[in-house]
């Protein structure tokens, strides 16, 4: 080695199967310390807080668990939310998440590192993302014999946006394991089938039952991986190996997904898990028939018993349909099945229509999270047909299904991001293994040396590939190549950081704002009206919100909700909607039945902030309607014609409904007269605002955001609240007036 | 605890002749101090009976009932009046703020004197309607006092003692009171009350009673123009707000004039009879200021009632579990007069309890518990066992009844689901052996068949056969 | 007990010829007004007589002096009439839509109940038939749904105005209109909607797929090889993926616009904002994805694969050339999209 060529040095630098291992293992750690570091954007600008609503909810039970110990957990009634039905909690979430956390809480303990447990909360989710980008390595691995495609799929798992969005430091989630999970569970099951080892397919059974713990996604693994085995089956491609891989998996992975108590008997009875089990019988009739022809080899009986299996696919197939009609088998759930009849929620399920991250995709998403990756994924694909083995064809559903999927609801995009990573590195990786070579081929002639790769395709093979490789000749062609695809990765790190930083590392409780001047400004309103609740009313005083806060009223206030976003119970919320929807007098006893004490609004029209409670109430009004179609009319919230507005010509439904009352109470003496203006809806409000009787306001945060009120407890002289208010303002009751008609009389 | 308190009564008995409940600093609202003489022997009552007693005019600037927005009087006494109003000091909103602070008024009228503005807004804000003219007479051709002036006007009453118009309320005005004894209610003003349950007649007119201008209703009277006649006329009204804030309309506040103290009256059918004016006086007057029919909770308590539950001495627990047997005992006090007595429920009435979430899941009626009642307290006991839903409950316990001060207990407790290891076992289930059996018989097979297998097959295709027979 | 009915339908069978004789001279006011002061129950059984008689009698087709009669108060009964314009001149389009699911749902109510435990009739006024009532009403816009509950006996509702049902949800289906009489007619008997089974599409579909399975059985030496062709398959995945990665299933579910106009008569091919798209868009997008695809796919297996050094720099420089420079369009195309996007690259800056 002279140090006069040092392009040797670093080239016989990787020679070594020892440094290269080496090198590998910093490259991975260095990769994943880059996987932390790029999502902690949130806690250097802010502070190391919980995000959005639902991680409040993990944040609160992890905290229970911490506190009272793993078996109260288990069995945990939650009498402070859902007022005053109470949740089941210990039985309807998916525990994972928060025994991950508190097992690493209490490890540290043991170790004698004393840490909050807030902090381990906010800081889970980046930590699991460097585990993904190592799972990532490994999958991609077993695509490919290219060592450099693993590198590039952990680092495009690291840093894809569309993995960060759901997995920043802060946002407490069930996706921030879950996503590590999937990947790892989908490693696992590459490998069991490519051995046919029970050992992997046991394993894979382990961590699909901790996927299974920690989010409900599990059902996309238990539908992907039966029809993996379908597709292998129906190209004729059935193994021992993938008998043993798949029988195992599915009997020790169901036993496991039962053991929680969310799930249950789920896997036998509802239409999600039955391909699963389809597929783990048809693989039993399968191995039968197999053995059989082993014994018998005649021709007519295989085609025969190759007839008797389709047939017997099809009985099948038809009894779980007869079975579905007749009720033994649940039918698809209504999240999962308006991933189907994409029409379906909106007419059927105004709840799950009404979530924001239950939208389709535009393609602007698509771009904005995956950038390059979104063409370098076909690319992918289209190579790994080249030699189509059985771990080629799981790629290839799960890339057909995860973008299926992904183009439905924004959130799925999750799902998609990995496939799309792991295609992408081996589409970049075979590129830079043809054009990153200093060795060229030297005779135009020199079709001698046709490699086993080009032969192989030449035979069963796609037809651009019949041809042997012959190298790159030009070496500046190799080196455009290069320079420009390492530009294009420069910007993808580029992009990657400027999404992340932009659009995924605000924590929604506390919005940032840009003055004028360009400095930034936070409006802290939430916290402030939360630490307000937490500090100056009783400690189980009820507080009536939309659904969407009750998590964080929970979480930060710490007080008894009505709702919260676990919308498990249709019928509550639409209560709700219906007081927050009706009129004074019509929704004051639905508040005093649910001893309602205080009612929190979310008003934007001051400052302008889109995501407040009258750009929701249609919702409300369209949830409540569907329980009390007589009551509560979403016609009567449009003018006549048709529109939707809160100024003065809003209809009279609309300016007596309480959420109305409670958005613009006061607001016009911000202004001089006449000149209110909502700057949300852009319109000009009326003269006169809202008067409000059975409520009084409590609190009004600093820029308008929260509203609070509360609500009068009965009139201590037993007048209603609409003639007490007057007689407070001075108005007496005129002497009664000689009327005609029949007097009332009193009975005793 | 409750020996104590009794001790206490006790302690203040030897000190006072009596003390009302809410405190014994009495606000008399007089116009000339002339008057103090008239009304001298029930002000010498209410004296007697430990009352420190202020005399005010209404026009006086000092006068404030507040003081630091606290109660500077715990209770009021209204007497006629010249004056239209009451002055700034005694407007509507300031006496419905004192009815708020738990202060306690008694209100008198006259037929000759119109009452003040102020006065006839707080009624009609309490749903009672005065003659709207405000002078209104009532008058009963068929029982008044034939001997004295209103012999030709018939405008003293002469009415049997007053008792309660339901079985099920405890008699406070009329007991001790003969048959042949009268209420005398002269020249006074009737009232009608709306259909508020926190009104109640106390004194309500004879049938052949009604009310009438005596101005410009001498002649005719049609049945448009008559404000009320008969039982609708109510002469004397008492008021108890939510808080138990008590407030008491006398039509006639001549009916509490020493001349009718104690005094002999001829009646319209004939005969001498004795007015009972004096003792109403003092019974109404202590009913007004907290010194009847108040009802105080002692203690509330709740438990299991489960001998073999681990928790089951726990007192007041916050949670229970579904399908649990709970006991709920609630001490209750009534004072009279002077002392604190076991609270007697009466007769066709009971004292009911409900465990209520949104709507009541049970209401069970509560029966009296010798073992902790004493002669100052009643104790009343429920046992039930809970319902078969899990959720946030309440004992909740609403009694409200005429001229009784209120009682609204709420105890807010979380009945929660049955835990993971509170199910019996699957062994102690019997239908369950058939299951376990197959369990321990599959495992045995399989090992069974293992053995088998490895000792008689080939390694190689044993893995094969392994596998096929999972 | 027994005898009652078959006098009551004898009954209405017989009133049911003078009815026709009546209302065959249409506008015959005699006829009508007599029909009116018949007690309510002579009423219903006469019409629901009618309705009954034969199985698709139901809707009445009612004439105005019918109409007048059959919510002529008191009544003892409930009647629900669909006034419409099916004349073509009218144009309206609402009501030959929903006029087979209100007669669907009116036979299989009335023959479900043919005792007329209900007492619920159904008619159907034209607009050509009844001008006043609808002038009377004040309508302007057809259909609209009235139902009449009954003003005497143990269902009585107060005030008896009829109920209307608005169609703003556009014309619905039977099952939703049922759904909203069943709640008018509390602790009544409703009679379920049963639409007949479709003989013809059930027998077409078995001969398709019979046919199907023919074919393909006839053809398979033909077919098998497509099937097995791995090129196909992974172009029909590729296909698959670009579509969906390019936001089909939005245009799909939100139901976008193809184009759009901008103000100045041209057509805009992007539309404004993050969340939108038009279906253009989308193709075009798909195109470009598809070019990136194929042209990465080629320097990564076609270009090596060429033998001669010239035409492989050539290919070469024409696919990265198209490489370069389309995704450099997609880039700003992406910044129209989201302005504040930052980033560009050569040569559309």
């Amino acid at each position: 080695m002279s140090a006069a060529d040092p392009l040797q040095v670093i080239a016989s630098a990787g020679k070594g199967e020892s440094t290269r291992s080496v090198l590998r293992v910093i490259i991975l750690a260095l990769i994943a310390g880059a996987a932390v570091s790029s999502r902690l954007f949130s806690v250097i600008r802010f502070e190391s807080i919980i995000h959005e609503f639902d991680p409040w909810f993990n944040f609160r039970a992890t905290k229970y668990l911490v506190a009272n110990g793993f078996y109260n957990f288990w069995d945990w009634f939650d009498d402070r939310t859902w007022h005053p039905l109470g949740r089941v909690t210990g039985g309807t979430l998916y525990p994972g998440l928060m025994v991950t956390s508190g097992v690493i809480y209490h490890a540290l303990r043991a170790l004698t590192i004393p840490v909050d447990i807030r902090n381990i909360c906010v800081l889970l989710a980046p930590g699991f993302s460097g585990l993904t980008a190592i799972a990532a390595y490994l999958l991609t691995n077993e695509m490919t014999p290219s060592p450099s495609a693993g590198l590039l799929a952990a680092l495009f798992m690291g840093i894809a946006p569309g993995y960060i969005s759901r997995s920043v430091a802060g946002s407490y989630d069930n996706e921030a394991i879950a996503i590590f999970l999937l990947v790892f569970t989908f490693y696992l099951w590459i490998k069991a089938l490519k051995q046919g080892s029970m050992l992997w397919g046991a394993l894979c059974a382990l961590f699909y039952g901790y996927m299974v713990a920690s989010w409900g996604g599990y059902a996309f693994i238990t539908c992907l991986l039966p029809l993996h085995s379908f597709v292998l089956i129906c190209m004729g491609r059935y193994s021992t190996r993938l008998y043993v891989a798949y029988t195992t998996w599915y009997a020790l992975g169901t036993l496991a997904s039962m053991q929680i108590p969310f799930v249950g008997f789920l896997p036998v009875k509802t239409s999600e898990h039955m391909p699963a089990l389809g597929i783990f019988g048809f693989l039993q009739l399968l191995a039968f028939l197999d053995y059989v022809r082993s014994a018998i080899p005649s021709r007519q009986f295989q085609t025969f018993l190759w007839l008797f299996a389709g047939t017997a696919f099809g009985v099948g197939l038809l009894g779980l349909v007869i079975a579905t009609s007749m009720g033994f088998i649940a039918p698809w759930s209504g999240r999962f099945y308006s991933l189907w009849d994409t029409g379906y929620a909106k007419i059927h399920i105004p709840i799950i229509a009404s979530v924001s991250e239950h939208q389709p995709t535009a393609w602007p998403a698509f771009f904005f999270d995956l950038q390059m990756l979104i063409w370098l994924f076909p690319v992918g694909v289209y190579l790994l047909f080249q030699e189509l083995a059985d771990e080629h064809v799981f790629i290839v559903v799960y890339a057909l299904f995860g973008s299926y999927f992904a183009g439905v609801m924004v959130r799925l995009m999750l799902t998609l991001t990995p496939v799309v990573c792991v295609a992408a590195a081996i589409a970049m990786s075979n590129l830079l293994d043809t054009y990153l070579t200093t060795k060229s081929p030297a005779a135009p002639d020199a079709l001698s040396d046709k490699d086993a790769d080009g032969k192989k395709a030449g035979k069963a093979g796609l037809k651009s590939t019949s041809k042997p490789v012959v190298g790159i000749y030009a070496s500046w062609a190799k080196s455009v190549i290069v320079s420009s695809f390492a530009v294009y990765l420069l910007l993808f790190v580029l992009h990657c950081t400027w999404v992340t930083s932009n659009a995924y590392s605000s924590p929604s409780v506390v919005l940032a704002s840009r003055l004028p001047d360009g400095s930034q400004h936070i409006i802290d309103d939430y916290r402030e009206a939360y630490q307000w609740l937490r500090q100056n009313t009783r400690e189980d005083a009820k507080i009536m919100s939309w659904w969407d806060y009750g998590y964080q009223i929970g979480g930060m206030a710490d007080r008894p909700t009505l709702v919260d976003n676990n919308t498990w119970n249709n019928t509550h919320i639409a209560t709700v909607g219906k007081a927050m929807a009706s009129s004074e007098e019509a929704s004051y006893p639905i508040m005093r039945q649910h001893e309602v004490d205080y009612v929190l609004v979310v008003f934007g029209g001051l400052l302008g902030y889109s995501g407040d409670d009258i750009n929701k109430f249609l919702w409300m009004v369209r949830i409540a309607e569907g329980i009390w179609p007589d009551e509560v009319k979403e016609r009567a919230f449009f003018t006549p014609r048709g529109e939707y507005r809160v100024d003065g010509e809003a209809t009279e439904t609309m300016k007596n409904s309480l959420m109305y009352k409670m958005s613009y109470y006061n607001y016009q003496n911000l202004f001089p007269p006449g000149q209110a203006v909502d700057r949300m809806r852009g319109v000009r409000l009326p003269e006169v605002g809202p008067q409000l009787s059975h409520l009084e306001e409590a609190f009004t945060s600093e820029n308008w955001i929260i509203r609070i009120y509360k609500v009068k407890d009965l009139d201590n002289l037993g007048r209603d609240h609409a003639s007490a208010v007057a007689f407070d303002r001075g108005i007496k009751k005129k002497k009664p007036v000689k009327k005609k008609g029949p007097r009332v009389l009193r009975v005793e | 605890m409750r020996l104590s308190l009794s001790f206490i009564a006790a302690l203040f008995t030897a000190a006072v002749s009596a003390v009302s409940t809410t405190g014994n600093r009495l606000l008399v609202v007089l116009e000339e101090d002339a008057d103090k003489q008239i009304y001298s022997k029930f002000l010498g009552d209410l004296k007697s009976r430990g009352f420190d007693l202020s005399f005010e005019s209404p026009k006086s600037e000092s006068l404030s009932l507040f003081h630091l927005g606290e109660r500077s009087y715990d209770h009021i006494i209204f007497f006629p009046t010249k004056m239209k109003g009451l002055g700034p000091n005694l407007t509507p909103n300031i006496l419905v703020d004192f009815l708020n602070a738990k202060g306690n008024i008694l209100v008198t009228l006259h037929s000759n004197v119109a009452a003040p503005t102020s006065l006839v807004s707080l009624l009609a804000e309490l749903d009672i309607q005065l003659p709207a003219d405000r002078t209104g007479l009532v008058v009963d051709h068929f029982n008044y006092a034939a001997d004295n002036s209103s012999a030709k006007a018939h405008d003293v009453l002469l009415l049997p003692p007053p008792r309660p118009a339901r079985s099920d309320v405890k008699d406070f005005f009329s007991t001790g009171a003969g048959e042949d004894d009268v209420l005398a209610f002269p020249r006074g003003v009737g009232a009608t009350l709306g259909a508020s349950a926190l009104l109640n007649p106390v004194v309500r007119a004879p049938e052949t009673a009604y009310s009438y201008n005596p101005k410009d209703q001498v002649g005719a009277l049609t049945a448009d123009d008559l404000f009320a006649a008969g039982t609708q006329l109510s002469l004397v009204s008492a008021f108890q707000a939510r808080n138990s804030a008590r407030l008491t309309l006398v039509g006639a506040a001549e009916m509490l004039q020493d001349t009718w103290f104690d005094a002999e009256v001829t009646a319209s059918a004939g005969g001498k009879k004795k007015t009972i004016n004096r003792e109403f006086a003092k019974r109404l007057s202590g009913w007004t200021f907290q010194e009847l029919g108040v009802l105080r909770t002692n203690w509330i308590e709740h438990r299991l009632d489960e001998p073999e539950d681990p928790r089951n001495n726990e007192t007041n627990p916050k949670i229970y579990r579904i399908k649990n047997n709970v006991k709920y005992t609630i001490s209750l006090s009534e004072y009279s007069w002077d002392s604190w007595t076991a609270f007697t429920v009466p007769d066709n009435d009971d004292i009911q309890l409900e465990f209520t979430m949104l709507s009541p899941y049970h209401r069970v009626p509560l029966s009296w518990d010798t073992t902790r009642s004493s002669d100052s307290a009643a104790a009343y006991t429920a046992y039930f066992r809970l319902p078969d839903q899990h959720g946030i409950f309440n004992f909740r316990l609403n009694y409200k009844r005429p001229f009784l001060s209120n009682i609204d207990e709420k105890n807010t407790v979380s009945v929660r689901h049955i835990a993971h290891n509170e199910w019996p076992r699957s062994f102690v289930i019997s239908g369950a052996w058939p299951w376990i059996a197959g369990v321990a018989v599959t495992v045995a097979g399989w090992l069974a068949f293992c053995l088998v297998w490895m000792y008689s097959a080939p390694a190689k295709k044993g893995v094969k056969g392994e596998k096929k027979t999972q | 007990m027994r005898l009652l009915p078959t006098l009551l339908s004898l009954l209405g069978c017989l009133s049911t010829t003078t009815l026709a004789a009546g209302a065959g001279a249409s506008g015959n006011s005699k006829s009508s007004t007599n029909l009116r002061k018949l007690p309510p129950t002579e009423r219903f059984n006469l019409y629901h007589g009618k309705a009954t008689a034969s199985s698709s009698a139901a809707p009445l087709k009612l004439l105005e002096t019918d109409y007048r009669a059959l919510v002529a108060t008191p009544r003892d009964y409930s009647v629900a009439v669909l006034l419409t314009a099916m004349d073509s001149r009218y144009g309206c389009q609402l009501c030959r839509e929903f006029q087979p699911e209100w007669e669907l749902l009116a036979r299989s109510w009335t023959n479900g109940d043919r005792k007329g435990e209900g007492r619920v009739v159904f008619g159907t006024l034209d607009f050509n038939d009844g001008r006043d009532v609808f002038m009377g009403f004040g309508l302007q816009t057809a259909p609209v749904l009235f139902f009449f509950p009954p003003t005497i006996g143990p269902h009585a509702v107060v005030p008896p105005e009829p109920l209307r049902y608005d169609f703003t949800g556009g014309a619905q289906a039977a099952e939703v209109v049922h759904h909203w009489l069943a709640r008018q007619l509390p602790d009544r008997p409703h009679p379920p909607v049963k639409r007949p089974i479709n003989w013809m599409r059930w027998i077409s579909t078995f001969v398709i797929l019979s046919g199907g399975a023919t074919a393909s059985y006839v053809a398979w030496p033909w077919v098998l090889p497509v099937v097995r062709n791995r090129t196909v398959w992974a172009a029909v995945t590729l296909i698959a993926i670009l579509l969906f990665t390019s936001g089909h299933m939005f245009n799909r579910i939100r139901q976008v616009p193809y184009v759009a106009g901008d103000g100045r008569g041209g057509i805009s091919y992007f539309a404004k904002g993050f969340q939108t798209q038009y279906g253009l868009e989308t193709q075009i997008v798909a195109a470009i994805y598809g070019v990136l695809t194929l042209s990465g796919i080629t320097l990564a297996i076609k270009v090596p694969r060429i033998a001669d050094p010239k035409s492989q720099t050539v290919a070469f420089l024409a696919w990265w050339g198209i490489l370069f420079v389309v995704y450099s369009l997609l880039i700003s195309i992406f910044r129209t999209k989201s302005p504040g996007y930052g980033f560009a690259l050569p040569p559309f800056m």
